[in-house]
């Protein structure tokens, strides 16, 4: 138990060298391989999932741009709508009035016309009137009574027609 | 019992007789022993890193994989960042120290209880420390390093260059052939029972905790060298 062997003792030597090269190589090497590879894979999957989130946030942003911008758009279309009807109407009020003023312009015009020629027919029944009379007279012997009478009578009958 | 020390003490360890050189190339049982060690770690070391995948982890795998980050994770704490590069040996030695004294539960008798297997290691243990000086600090700073703190301890510190293996074999050496003693002893004694319950105390306690104070001292050694 006690002596020593030279032999044996590099025999243990070389034993452990043995088991070290597969400690190392089967069992710690692989492990690291295999955890280092997941550990990989964790990292690219983390990775990608910021990379997706960016580009989410992005895309949002983009759109509530548009959203914005679009309103902004609504605004300005509503807008001119409304400056356009107000022009509008205020064009058809004024070719109302306009067409009005004519319409009462024309009235009056072909009133006073009516009016003219009324008049123009009572002056010409006047005047047969006033012939036929001076006819009359003319034609018959008269007295002073005749004629006053005569008188009455045109008087009379003017004062009809003129109603 | 004096027989019976003299009976383990020197009985004939070889088991291999080579039959020229006088018996200097004659294979001990011990080695042989270690064989048996080394063939039982390197299959159970294939056989629990095969097939190993990245995804859908065998129940095995997650074992192995704990287990070895776990025995990594301390053998770390003790080596210090520095000197994590001698993780593997210092790993190599405890797993095989451990295994090579529970040998004793399937009736072997351990390696470890034969003085040329604990030479053998501490021997490799100074080596590796002195050789991480060196690789470390460069010749020069190593040699210098001896006569640090002061030049007087000097001789001090040379003689622990012998000092250190031979306390870390010594300790191996005689726990062991001390545990089996005691074991023969209480077997003498009490035949039954009570020699099945120590095993366990002696085999696998005591076992593991030598192959950690071993590596735990060489760890200390190779930080304390490194620094």
């Amino acid at each position: 138990m006690l002596t020593i062997s030279l032999f044996n003792i590099l025999f243990t030597v070389i034993n452990l060298l043995i088991l070290l090269f597969f400690v190392k190589k089967f069992l710690f090497d692989k492990i690291d391989a295999i955890i280092q590879k997941r550990q990989q894979e964790v990292d690219e999957a983390t990775e990608a999932a910021d990379k997706a989130m960016m580009e989410a946030k992005a895309a949002q942003k983009e759109y509530e741009k548009k959203i914005e911008l679009a309103d902004e758009e609504k605004e300005q279309i509503l807008a001119d709508i409304k400056k356009l009807g107000y022009e509008e109407y205020d064009k058809i009020v004024m070719d109302a009035r306009k067409t009005g003023d004519r319409i009462i312009k024309e009235a009056k015009a072909s009133a006073r016309a009516e009016a003219e020629k009324e008049r123009e027919i009572h002056a010409d029944e006047l005047k047969d009137m006033v012939i036929d009379a001076a006819a009359k007279i003319a034609a018959t012997k008269h007295s002073s009574e005749d004629d006053s009478m005569l008188y009455d009578k045109f008087i009379n009958e003017a004062r009809a027609n003129n109603g | 019992m004096k027989e019976m020390l003299n009976e383990l003490l020197m009985a004939d360890k070889t088991l291999i007789h080579i039959p020229f050189g006088n018996g200097f190339f004659d294979i001990y049982k011990s080695v042989v022993v270690s064989w048996i060690v080394l063939a039982v770690l390197i299959t159970l070391i294939l056989v629990l890193t095969s097939n190993l995948k990245v995804h859908n982890i065998s129940k095995r795998q997650a074992a192995v994989e704990a287990a070895v980050l776990w025995i990594r994770r301390v053998v770390g704490e003790l080596l210090g960042e520095e000197a994590m590069g001698y993780c593997p040996y210092i790993v190599t030695v405890l797993i095989f120290i451990a295994f090579s004294n529970m040998i004793g539960l399937f009736g072997l008798v351990p390696p470890t209880m034969d003085l040329n297997v604990t030479l053998a290691l501490s021997l490799m243990s100074i080596v590796l420390v002195e050789a991480a000086g060196i690789i470390k600090k460069g010749p020069k700073k190593w040699l210098k390093s001896f006569t640090e703190p002061m030049a007087v301890i000097t001789f001090m510190n040379v003689l622990e260059l012998f000092i250190r293996p031979l306390s870390l074999c010594m300790r191996l050496f005689g726990n062991i052939l001390g545990a089996t003693v005691i074991m023969e002893l209480i077997k003498h004694v009490v035949p039954i029972i009570l020699p099945a319950a120590l095993s366990i105390y002696f085999d696998i306690f005591d076992g593991c905790i030598q192959a950690y104070v071993f590596c735990f001292l060489t760890s200390l050694y190779i930080k304390e060298a490194v620094e």
